[in-house]
């Protein structure tokens, strides 16, 4: 493995300073937006219309993040317990199964490899709406047949449980095995070589020594999963109908009324605490984040 | 087959059989279907209630249809801003956040915090902030007596949207700044040694070995581009008069409310030709300008 | 760092714990054993939502003790779609609240179940309800729906606005105690009480065509229509409908199409307090019966000229206590008067639903008259059943429900057109509403080409149902 070329510093001071206040413009300028986000959450509804805006409330009114849990249709608990239950499911998914795909592209060689890995690669580009009617379809046939055998509302009950949702991510995901692949192969085939001469598995091997020595990819494609999950729109809209189901994602959209009731300082205290937990998890992880993409980057 | 060549056979297929199943049943046959499907009409309304044979009809419609070429049009006119714009923001901004100055984690974390915005929330708080009489950046302007563009009027809509899309270039330039990380110290202190200014080592040295994460990257804004459908809806709902309709509102709004799925479906391979074709081009383009190793 | 980083790590795995253990802590209403359970779909939000959450008690604990039928109500947003999507899947709800504007689509797409037998068992005839609704709810035929709440459209007006204008509105020959009774008048009253400022933006504006929420229907008081059943023929580039376009146009002429969409862009939302015609930014709009609600959420100043919202009843003539008035939307036609445009929220039942003999007991129970009217003044909307009690009209909190009423029962009362594919025609001439507003464009060829595209549409759609019905496939 390549040792990481650590970032340098910058000659001049002069050039420090540049920097400094170059990133903190830009920096302004993204977090304008988020400011306003915290700001309009903190207003009461009529202050939230008031114009010329203002940024700092006065007063303000923190109950909103209260109300938030009390609002007879936005069910923050209830929303985010589906969303963690989806999210577990998926990260724990997502990450073995494209782990031991990678590990297949990656460290054995079998006749038919490249082309099975160039249509893996083909996939990644096939948009949403292609799939979206048709995946429905599918899960509805297999709903229609498992419900012969076994009664309707059975264990294998597809459209209207979370199933659709986490289930295809057991199967892998071909950006995260392409991801992994990459990293697998940075490995030293001698590693593998020894271990089989000693007799040992394939699957041991990859158990064994190739896992733990992916720790930092392997929490790459944890993090970048969770935080697809837990923003996740689409799928749950066409998958979820039962509001008693709603993901976080979902939740958030309810609260958008047609003809403009729309209660903004509840949506952004809603938003706010959704943001919460990615922003920790990424702030934590950050650098665990860098260096693993680091180690397979677009090669 | 030798004995070892079926043995590796065998076992390379045992551990991508995952992925195999998964992509015959997620993707195969639902592409498969949904390419039966653009050849039918279909309404996806009683189960009882199949798809109709039609041939090409579907096809010759959309030639036809002056709606498609205007949202395709619109989603192209959009990409050619969005994508330049996202990928020189991105890559000068994690080029500035490669540094090692204080506050990097702290920087790092701003940049990427519109991307953990909810989709809902950041369409929300852009309708605000172009709001004419409400909103906070033609507030901003009036201070300073610039006079405030029609942000969402049908001149700029897209441009404001392209806007708000550099705005969330955060997961881009965490991948830069991993792909930076690969760049070898040697060559850098070579070139410092031989002479050559900050800028003369970025564009000899690094961005040339920063190529293949450029490529993934555009790769990757391409496909995005096409999928972009929240965020319009909510602000704009494509207009005015169709001025922010993009190709996958169209394909919902066919698919959804007018349940023309079979239409939907005709639509959603020519977006994946579209794709295939740009990206087609980009691999092509990619042997003068990308440099492995 | 690491400390705290794994103290994080911990917190966060218990508060995972916590929740996922907690979970299903939801106050959903318990149904007894035994019971059928009813899931009913709907719309709204609260206050609408908790309103008939009143008339699903009522019925849970009468007939539905009776019969033990349970009928559980939720609140669902995007319900057109959740409900399509429901349907596919094969887990639709037993009744589902959508709107008028979609049951002939659903009725031609197999989406829901026809009630014509279940309606006749009940009681529910075509003279139960006021023709206008009865045509809105069947389609080829059959019976696809029933009303839960109607909504007649008439003009509202501000009259305290007018008031102020009294001197220049006189001077023009126009009276400010009245509203204006022809389409003609109506534009001379509105040159007069829009505003502008010193630089030419738009301070307020008397009435704004692209802000009304039925902009299609727009035809119906210039005399014409948009569909005819009988023909399969649209009829978007009809004289009539370029004549109504053509009055779109000018107001965005007159205003100037710039600061027309400025001015309309910086609009408040309709239910908040910046309310466009609260504000005093719009001086006339189409609205229904409900707007008396939200006048009272939201401003209840301009409904308490004399006296305050609760002693109103105490006046003779409840009229006179808001700065607001209604009346029947002038038309262009001389002669042509009372027509209203009338939707409504519907009630139906999807295909491959459960229970829709249970479902259509709630649905009936919705429809008795006391149960009706009751429903009718929480929601403060007019009513869909010919024979309505004097105390619904004394009870109601809208002063003009009168008004309201009496334009449904007019025979020029329109209701949405009974089309398969007027989402795609109703989004096509708002479209083509805002290209007129927006460019200098001849209405009627705007209209020509909107008419060719939809009535390719229509055409194919027939075509293929035909098709359809001849492979057996429908």
């Amino acid at each position: 493995m390549k040792p990481l070329a650590p970032p340098r510093k910058p000659r001049h001071p002069f050039a420090a300073v540049g920097l400094h206040l170059g990133l903190l413009f830009v920096c302004a300028g993204y977090m304008l937006p988020v400011i306003w986000m915290v700001s309009t959450s903190l207003k009461t509804a009529a202050q939230t219309q008031e114009s010329p805006p203002r940024f700092i409330p006065h007063p303000w009114q923190p109950e909103n993040y209260v109300d938030i849990f009390r609002h007879p249709t936005f069910h923050a608990v209830l929303y985010t317990r589906n969303t963690l239950i989806v999210a577990i499911l998926t990260v724990a998914g997502t990450t073995l199964s494209s782990a031991v795909v990678a590990y297949g592209f990656a460290r054995i060689e079998f006749p038919g490899r490249g082309v099975l890995f160039a249509i893996m690669l083909a996939t990644i580009m096939i948009p949403f709406p292609v799939t979206m009617v048709s995946v429905f379809r599918v899960f509805r046939w297999m709903d229609v047949h498992t419900a012969r055998w076994l009664g309707p509302d059975n264990l294998f009950q597809m459209l209207g449980t979370f199933k659709p949702l986490w289930l295809p991510a057991w199967f892998g995901s071909a950006f995260n095995i392409f991801l992994l692949r990459q990293f697998f192969m940075v490995l030293p085939k001698e590693l593998s070589e020894a271990a089989r001469i000693d007799g040992c598995s394939e699957l041991a091997i990859f158990w064994r020594i190739v896992l733990p020595l992916a720790k930092p990819a392997l929490a790459v494609v944890a993090l970048f999963s969770f935080l697809g999950v837990w923003n996740d729109f689409l799928g749950p809209l066409v998958y979820i109908q039962r509001p008693e189901q709603y993901t976080l994602a979902l939740g958030l959209a309810a609260f958008q009324t047609r003809i403009g009731g729309t209660p903004w300082h509840l949506l952004m205290a809603a938003s706010a605490l959704v943001c919460l937990p990615t922003l920790i998890l990424f702030f934590l992880a950050q650098r665990t984040f860098i260096e693993g993409i680091a180690t397979t980057g677009g090669k | 087959m030798t004995r070892e060549r079926r043995r590796n056979f065998f076992k390379g297929m045992a551990f991508i059989s995952p992925w195999i199943i998964g992509f015959a049943v997620f993707t195969a046959i639902p592409i498969g279907l949904s390419f039966y499907y653009s050849f039918c009409d279909y309404s996806l309304t009683r189960p009882s209630r199949g798809p109709l044979w039609i041939g090409l009809e579907n096809y010759n419609q959309m030639i036809h249809d002056v709606i498609f070429w205007k949202s395709l049009g619109n989603t192209l006119y959009y990409a050619s801003m969005a994508l330049p714009a996202g990928m020189l923001v991105s890559l000068g901004l994690a080029l500035m956040l490669n540094t090692n100055i204080r506050g990097q984690t702290i920087y790092r974390t701003i940049i990427f915090l519109p991307s953990l915005v909810p989709t809902i929330a950041s369409a929300m708080i852009w309708l605000w902030l172009f709001n004419p009489s409400e909103g906070l950046l033609d507030f901003l302007l009036n201070k300073a007596h610039i006079p405030s563009p029609d942000w969402l009027g049908e001149r700029l809509a897209m441009a404001s949207l392209a806007m708000m899309s550099v705005w969330s270039v955060g997961n881009t330039v965490i991948i830069y700044l991993a792909g930076l990380q690969d760049v070898p110290r040697e060559l850098l202190e070579a070139a410092e040694i031989d002479g050559a200014g900050p800028f003369r080592r970025l564009i000899a040295v690094t961005i040339p070995v920063l190529t293949p994460v450029i490529f993934f990257n555009l790769i990757m804004a391409i496909i995005g581009t096409f999928s972009i459908l929240t965020v319009p809806y909510i602000m704009t709902q494509g207009g005015p008069d169709k001025a922010t309709y993009f190709y996958t509102m169209f394909n919902y709004d066919e698919a959804f409310r007018f349940l023309h799925m079979g239409y939907a479906a005709a639509l959603a391979w020519v977006q994946l030709a579209i794709t295939l074709l740009l990206t087609g081009i980009a691999f092509l383009t990619a042997r003068k300008w990308v440099h492995y190793g | 760092m690491r400390i705290i980083k794994r103290i994080v790590y911990a917190l966060l795995a218990v508060a995972a714990a916590i929740f996922l253990i907690l979970g299903s802590v939801q106050n959903r209403s318990v149904a007894p054993p035994g019971f059928t359970i009813v899931e009913y779909w709907e719309k709204w939000n609260d206050p609408e939502a908790a309103q008939m959450k009143v008339i699903v008690d009522d019925f849970n604990r009468t007939i539905g003790q009776q019969k033990k039928i349970f009928v559980h109500f939720l609140s669902v947003s995007d319900i057109d779609q959740k409900t399509l999507i429901s349907i596919s899947a094969g887990v639709p709800p037993d009744v589902a609240g959508t709107w008028d504007t979609q049951i002939a689509q659903y009725a031609a797409l197999g989406a829901v179940e026809p009630l014509d037998d279940m309606a006749r068992r009940h009681g529910i005839t075509e003279d139960y309800y006021l023709p206008v609704f009865w045509r809105g709810c069947s389609y080829n035929g059959h019976l696809y729906a029933l009303v839960s709440t109607p909504g007649t459209i008439a003009l509202l007006y501000n009259k305290q606005i007018y008031q102020e204008c009294a001197q220049q509105l006189r001077a023009a020959g126009l009276d400010p105690d009245r509203p204006p009774r022809t389409l003609d008048e109506f534009d001379r009253y509105s040159d007069i009480l829009s505003q502008r400022d010193s630089s030419g933006l738009i301070q307020r504006a008397a009435y704004v065509p692209l802000q009304s929420w039925y902009i299609p229907e727009i035809v119906y008081w210039f005399g014409g229509d948009v569909f005819d059943p009988a023909t399969g023929r649209l009829m978007l580039d009809s004289p009539k409908m370029i004549r109504a376009y053509q009055w779109i146009q000018s107001y965005a002429k007159k205003l100037g199409p710039r600061a027309l969409m400025d001015f309309k862009n910086g609009l408040g939302n309709f239910d908040s307090p910046e309310n466009p015609f609260l504000t005093g930014k719009i001086v006339m709009d189409q609205q229904g019966p409900w707007m008396y609600n939200y006048i009272a959420h939201l401003k209840p100043e301009f409904s308490e000229v004399k006296v305050p919202i609760s002693r109103q009843w105490e006046l003779k003539d409840r009229t006179t206590n808001v700065a607001w008035g209604v009346a029947p939307f002038p038309t262009d036609v001389p002669g042509l008067s009372d027509v209203s445009y009338n939707g409504f929220d519907a009630l139906m039942i999807p295909s491959g639903a459960r229970h829709p003999a249970e479902a259509f007991e709630f649905m009936a129970f919705v429809n008795r008259q006391d149960e009706a009217e009751k429903l009718n003044i929480l929601h403060c909307k007019n009513i869909q059943l010919r024979q309505v009690s004097d105390s619904f009209y004394e009870k109601h909190p809208n002063p003009y429900i009168r008004v309201f009423q009496d334009l449904a029962k007019s025979p020029n009362a329109k209701c949405c057109p009974v089309c398969p594919i007027w989402p795609e025609v109703f989004q096509s001439l708002v479209d083509t509403a805002q290209q007129v507003s927006l460019e200098p464009i001849d209405p009627a060829q705007a209209l020509h080409q909107t008419q060719q595209r939809m009535q390719g549409e229509y055409d194919r759609f027939e075509r293929l149902l035909e098709r359809r019905q001849q492979l057996g496939l429908d």
